[in-house]
C-alpha cells in the first residue's frame, strides 16, 4: 500500500508555500476588481468593413490591400486610446480581442460619458457594432459589494454548521470538532490558493474579479467540503471496524487509499465539464468556470493530501502530550 | 405483484419518462406525427437577454424628498411614464418592473436587436416637473443662516487675500498691476478696476462713505479695507471735479468678492409641493397677445392636480410659486389670486420652437420624481447568438467526454450512467420549457444558467461514481452482483445526500443574496442537483435492476477489472 500519510511533510511544505505566497500577493497586489465592484463601464466593440460597392476608391489602407484584398484592419489599441483620450476616462483599459473586437473598460462613469464614448468610437471608419455594453453605477456596485460580503459571511456560517452536523457522530480517538477544524483549514487552503492564482491572473493578464467570482468561491466551498467529509467519513468507519492495535496513522492512510478512486473520479467529471466551458464556452463564463476549476483541483488535492494528514499530525501531538 | 413485475413496471415508467422528456426537449424527434410535434413545439425555452440579445436598464428613483406615504404613488407614476416611453418604441415584449428598496429601482428589460441608446435618450429627455412654494419665514431664516455658514470659510479666504493685497500696496506695490491680477468686480475687471465718475450716493453706502468723506487726495488710497455686500474693496481716488451737489469723483478699486445666501435664494426659499408631472393632463403652447408676443406653455392638470393647485395658490397669495423643470427653476410667478381652473402657464422667455419642444416633452409624460440610470447591460443580438452556440457546444462536449470517461472506467455501469445522464439532460431541458407552461415562474435561461447546467452534468455522475465504487468494494468483499448492487446503492446514499446538501446550501445563499448572473447560475445548479439525484440514484437503480441478471454475472469483466 502506498504510504500517503508518511509523506505529509512534503505536502505540508508545498501547501504552506502556496498559502503563504497567496496571502502575501493578496496583501501586496490585491485582486483586480472589475466594474461590478468599482462601478464603471465595459464596452465590447466590433469593427468591421463597411459594406461598400466594389471598386469604391478607398485606398487609405493600400498596404493591407496588397497583401489581403479583403482583410479589414480594425483600429489598434493605441488608436482607440488616442481617440477617447480627450474624454479623460479614469483607469481606461483597452484590450484587443479576437475578430476585430476591442474591449474598453473604465471606472466611475455616467450615462452622458458613455454616450460620448460611443460617439467617438463611431468616428472610426467602417462598421462599428456595440456587441456589449455593461454599465454599473456607483450605487449598484456598492450594493453588489455588500451582497458579496453578505454571501461570503452566510456561506462561512452555513458551511460551518454543515460541518458540525456532518461530524456529530465521530468521537474516537479524536474529538469531532477537531475534524471540523481540519475540514475548515482545508477549505481555507483551497480558497486562499484560488484567490492567489486570481491575483496573479489580474496582475499579469488583466483578469478582473466580478460578482460571479464570489459565486465561484461559494461553489468551491460547497463542492470541496464533500471530498474532505467523505475521507473523514471513511476514517470513522475504519476506526469502528479496527481492532485498536492498528495505529491511527495507518487507519487514516488506508481510508485515503480506499477513497482515492472516488475522490479523483468525482472531481474528474466536474473538471471535464469545467474545462470544456473554459475552452469552448466563450468569454463571459470563461473566468468564472476557471475559478471553479482551480478551486476544485486544489480542493481535491487538499482533501487527499492535507485534510487527513492534519488529523494524523494533530493526533500525534496529542498522543505525545499524554 | 411479484418483485419481478414491480421492477418491470418501474422500468416501463422510466422508458415512458425518457420518451416524454426527449420529445419535449427535442420536438423534432416526433416530426413524423405532426399534431404531437405542433403541440410540444409550442413550449420554448425562455432565453435571457444575454443569449437572445437585448438590453436591461436599471433606473434609480430618487424619492428622498417625497413623504413616506406618497412614495409608492410617485414610483408607480414614474413607472407609468417609462412604460409609455417603452411602448412608444413599438414593442410588447419589454418587461418593466419596480424593485422596492431604498432607493427603489425601475428595471426595463428589452429583448431584441434594437440599440439601447434610442430608448435611453427618449427616457433621458423625460422632464421632471415639480411645483415649489416658499418656505415659511422661520424656515427661510434658518436656511439662509445655514447657507451663510456654508459660505463663511470661502468669504474669510477672500477677506484675507484682500488684506494681503492692501498690505502689498502699503509696501509700495503697483496698484494697477494688483488690480489687474486680483480685481473680481465684473464691471471694472477689464479696466484694471477703474470706475467712471460718480456722484455722492451713486454707490453702495460703505464705498460712498470712504470715497467722499475719507479725506483722500487724488492718487491716494483708502488705508483700510472697505466691506460692502459685494465683498472687500481697496479704494483709490483718481480725480475729482465739480463742487457741492455736482462734486464727482473718479476712483479705482480692487474687489475681492464675497458670496451671500441671498445670491442663492432660489436654492433655499422653496420647498416641494405635491404638484408634480404626475398631475399633468395636457399641455399647450399659447401666446400672451395675439400673434406678436412671446409664447408660453400652458399646463392643464388632472382632477387631483387642479385641487392641489387651488390649495397652493390659496395659501401662497402674494408669494412666489416656482415651477421647476429638471431641477432648474424656469419660472417663479407671484400668485395674484386663487386658481381653481386647474391651469397654469410657464413664461420662460421661450422662442416658439423651444415652447413647442417643451410642450412635446411634457405631453409625452413628466416625472414626479427624478430618476437616474444606474446600470445598463446590453448585448448585441449577434453576440447573444454566438454565446448560445458556444455554450451549447461546451455542454455537448462536456456531456460526451464525461460519458466516454464513465464508460471507459466503469464499463457497463458507466454505460448505464451515461444513458441516465442523457435522460437527465433531456429532463432539465423539459423543465426549462415547461416551467412557464405549468407554473407562473418561467425559468429564464441565461449564460450563467447554462454554466450551472453544464457544471451539474459533471456533478450528476458523482452520485454514480460513489455508487459504483461502493459496488466494486462490495464485490471485492465477496458479495454476488445482485446484492452488491443493492448494498452499493444503500451505502452510498448517505454520502450522496450529504455531498449535495453542501452544494444546495451555498446555492441557496447565492439565490438569496445574488442578482443577475449569480442568481441565474445558482437557480439552475440547485434544480440540477436535485434532479440529478433522482436520475443518478432512482433511474440508474431501476435500469440496473431490470437488466442485470445471470448473463452479466458470467461476464463480470463488464463491471470490474479482472484481478
Amino acid at each position: 500500500m502506498i504510504n500517503i500519510i508518511g509523506k505529509r511533510k512534503y505536502t505540508y511544505i508545498v501547501s504552506s508555500i502556496l498559502v503563504v505566497a497567496s496571502v502575501f500577493i493578496l496583501f501586496f497586489w490585491g485582486l483586480k476588481l472589475g466594474i461590478d465592484f468599482k462601478g464603471g463601464t465595459l464596452m465590447e466593440v466590433k469593427f468591421s468593413q463597411e459594406e461598400t460597392p466594389e471598386g469604391t476608391p478607398e485606398n487609405n489602407f493600400s498596404e493591407e490591400k496588397q497583401n489581403e484584398p479583403k482583410e479589414f484592419k480594425s483600429p489598434s489599441r493605441e488608436e482607440v486610446q488616442e481617440k477617447v483620450k480627450d474624454l479623460g476616462l479614469t483607469s481606461l483599459n483597452v484590450q484587443e480581442s479576437q475578430d476585430n473586437v476591442v474591449i474598453l473598460r473604465y471606472i466611475g462613469s455616467d450615462e452622458d460619458l458613455n454616450q460620448k464614448v460611443v460617439e467617438k468610437l463611431n468616428e472610426f471608419e467602417g462598421n462599428v457594432e456595440m456587441l456589449r455594453v455593461d454599465f454599473i453605477g456607483a450605487s449598484i456596485s456598492k450594493q453588489l459589494k455588500q451582497n458579496a460580503i453578505l454571501a461570503i459571511i452566510l456561506a462561512i456560517i452555513g458551511i460551518a454548521l454543515y460541518i458540525a452536523w456532518s461530524f456529530r457522530k465521530i468521537s474516537h480517538p479524536i474529538a469531532s470538532w477537531q475534524y471540523g477544524i481540519g475540514a475548515i483549514i482545508a477549505l481555507a487552503h483551497d480558497i486562499i490558493i484560488t484567490l492567489g492564482i486570481f491575483v496573479l491572473l489580474g496582475k499579469f493578464f488583466n483578469v478582473e474579479i466580478e460578482a460571479s467570482f464570489v459565486a465561484a468561491l461559494l461553489t468551491i466551498l460547497g463542492y470541496s467540503v464533500n471530498d474532505t467529509i467523505v475521507v473523514y467519513d471513511r476514517i470513522r468507519e475504519n476506526l469502528i471496524k479496527s481492532d485498536r492495535k492498528e495505529g491511527f496513522e495507518s487507519i487514516v492512510n488506508k481510508s485515503i487509499i480506499e477513497t482515492i478512486a472516488r475522490s479523483i473520479n468525482t472531481s474528474l467529471t466536474v473538471v471535464i465539464v469545467l474545462v470544456t466551458i473554459v475552452l469552448f464556452g466563450g468569454e463571459s463564463i470563461k473566468y468564472f468556470s476557471l475559478a471553479i476549476l482551480i478551486g476544485v483541483l486544489v480542493g481535491t488535492y487538499s482533501s487527499i493530501f492535507v485534510a487527513s494528514a492534519l488529523m494524523v499530525s494533530n493526533y500525534n501531538i496529542e498522543y505525545k502530550r499524554k | 405483484m411479484s418483485i419481478q413485475n414491480k421492477i418491470r413496471l418501474k422500468f416501463a415508467l422510466v422508458i415512458l419518462l425518457t420518451i416524454t422528456s426527449i420529445t419535449i426537449a427535442y420536438p423534432k424527434t416526433v416530426k413524423f406525427i405532426p399534431p404531437v410535434f405542433e403541440f410540444v413545439n409550442k413550449a420554448k425555452i425562455n432565453l435571457g437577454l444575454d443569449l437572445q440579445g437585448g438590453y436591461r436598464l436599471e433606473y434609480e428613483v430618487d424619492t428622498s424628498k417625497v413623504e413616506e406615504d406618497k412614495k409608492e404613488d410617485a414610483v408607480q407614476a414614474a413607472q407609468d411614464v417609462l412604460e409609455r416611453k417603452v411602448n412608444a418604441t413599438g414593442t410588447s415584449e419589454a418587461l418593466i418592473q419596480t424593485v422596492a428598496g431604498t432607493p427603489p429601482r425601475i428595471i426595463i428589460e428589452y429583448p431584441g436587436a434594437k440599440s439601447a441608446e434610442d430608448l435611453k435618450s427618449l427616457i433621458k429627455e423625460t422632464p421632471y416637473l415639480i411645483f415649489k412654494e416658499e418656505k415659511n419665514e422661520e424656515e427661510q431664516k434658518a436656511e439662509k443662516q445655514k447657507f451663510n455658514e456654508l459660505l463663511a470659510p470661502n468669504n474669510e479666504k477672500s477677506r484675507q487675500s484682500a488684506a494681503e493685497t492692501l498690505q502689498k500696496i502699503k509696501e509700495g506695490g503697483d496698484f494697477n498691476a494688483l488690480a489687474k491680477e486680483f480685481n473680481q468686480d465684473p464691471g471694472s475687471k477689464d479696466k484694471d478696476g477703474v470706475l467712471d465718475f460718480v456722484k455722492k450716493g451713486d454707490l453702495v453706502p460703505q464705498f460712498d462713505e470712504a470715497l467722499f468723506n475719507g479725506n483722500l487726495k487724488n492718487g491716494e488710497y483708502y488705508p483700510e479695507l472697505v466691506e460692502t455686500d459685494y465683498g472687500w474693496h481697496i479704494i483709490k481716488k483718481l480725480e475729482e471735479k465739480g463742487e457741492g451737489e455736482n462734486r464727482e469723483i473718479k476712483a479705482q478699486h480692487i474687489l475681492l468678492s464675497k458670496q451671500t445666501a441671498e445670491m442663492y435664494r432660489d436654492y433655499w426659499i422653496y420647498k416641494d409641493t405635491e404638484l408634480t408631472g404626475k398631475n399633468l393632463k395636457d399641455t399647450a403652447v399659447v401666446f400672451t397677445d395675439q400673434g406678436v408676443s412671446e409664447p408660453q406653455v400652458q399646463l392643464k392638470f388632472d382632477g387631483d392636480g387642479a385641487r392641489i393647485f387651488a390649495e397652493i395658490t390659496k395659501r401662497n397669495m402674494g408669494k412666489q410659486v416656482a415651477i421647476y423643470l429638471d431641477d432648474e427653476i424656469i419660472s417663479a410667478p407671484t400668485v395674484q389670486a386663487e386658481i381653481t381652473a386647474g391651469e397654469a402657464v410657464i413664461t420662460g422667455n421661450f422662442t416658439v420652437d423651444e415652447a413647442k419642444e417643451l410642450k412635446r416633452r411634457l405631453n409625452e409624460g413628466a416625472l414626479p420624481v427624478p430618476i437616474k440610470l444606474v446600470s445598463q447591460q446590453s448585448i448585441g443580438a449577434s453576440l447573444g447568438k454566438v454565446s448560445l452556440e458556444k455554450s451549447l457546444k461546451a455542454g455537448v462536449a462536456g456531456l460526451a467526454i464525461v460519458g466516454i470517461f464513465m464508460i471507459l472506467y466503469y464499463r457497463f455501469f458507466g454505460f448505464i450512467a451515461t444513458i441516465a445522464l442523457f435522460i437527465y439532460s433531456a429532463m432539465m431541458i423539459s423543465v426549462f420549457k415547461l416551467s412557464g407552461v405549468v407554473s407562473d415562474w418561467p425559468i429564464t435561461l441565461t449564460l450563467s444558467g447554462i454554466a450551472g447546467f453544464i457544471l451539474s452534468i459533471g456533478m450528476a455522475v458523482d452520485a454514480n461514481v460513489l455508487i459504483f465504487e461502493r459496488i466494486k468494494e462490495e464485490l471485492r468483499d465477496g458479495r454476488n452482483l445482485g446484492s452488491a448492487i443493492n448494498e452499493g446503492f444503500r451505502r452510498a446514499w448517505s454520502s450522496i445526500r450529504d455531498g449535495n446538501y453542501s452544494t444546495i446550501i451555498t446555492s441557496m445563499i447565492l439565490i438569496w443574496v445574488g442578482t443577475g448572473f449569480v442568481k441565474g447560475f445558482a437557480v439552475i445548479l440547485t434544480i440540477g442537483v436535485v434532479l440529478s439525484m433522482f436520475t443518478a440514484i432512482v433511474l440508474v437503480k431501476i435500469i440496473l435492476q431490470a437488466i442485470v441478471g445471470e448473463w452479466i454475472s458470467k461476464r463480470l469483466w463488464l463491471v470490474v477489472r479482472k484481478k
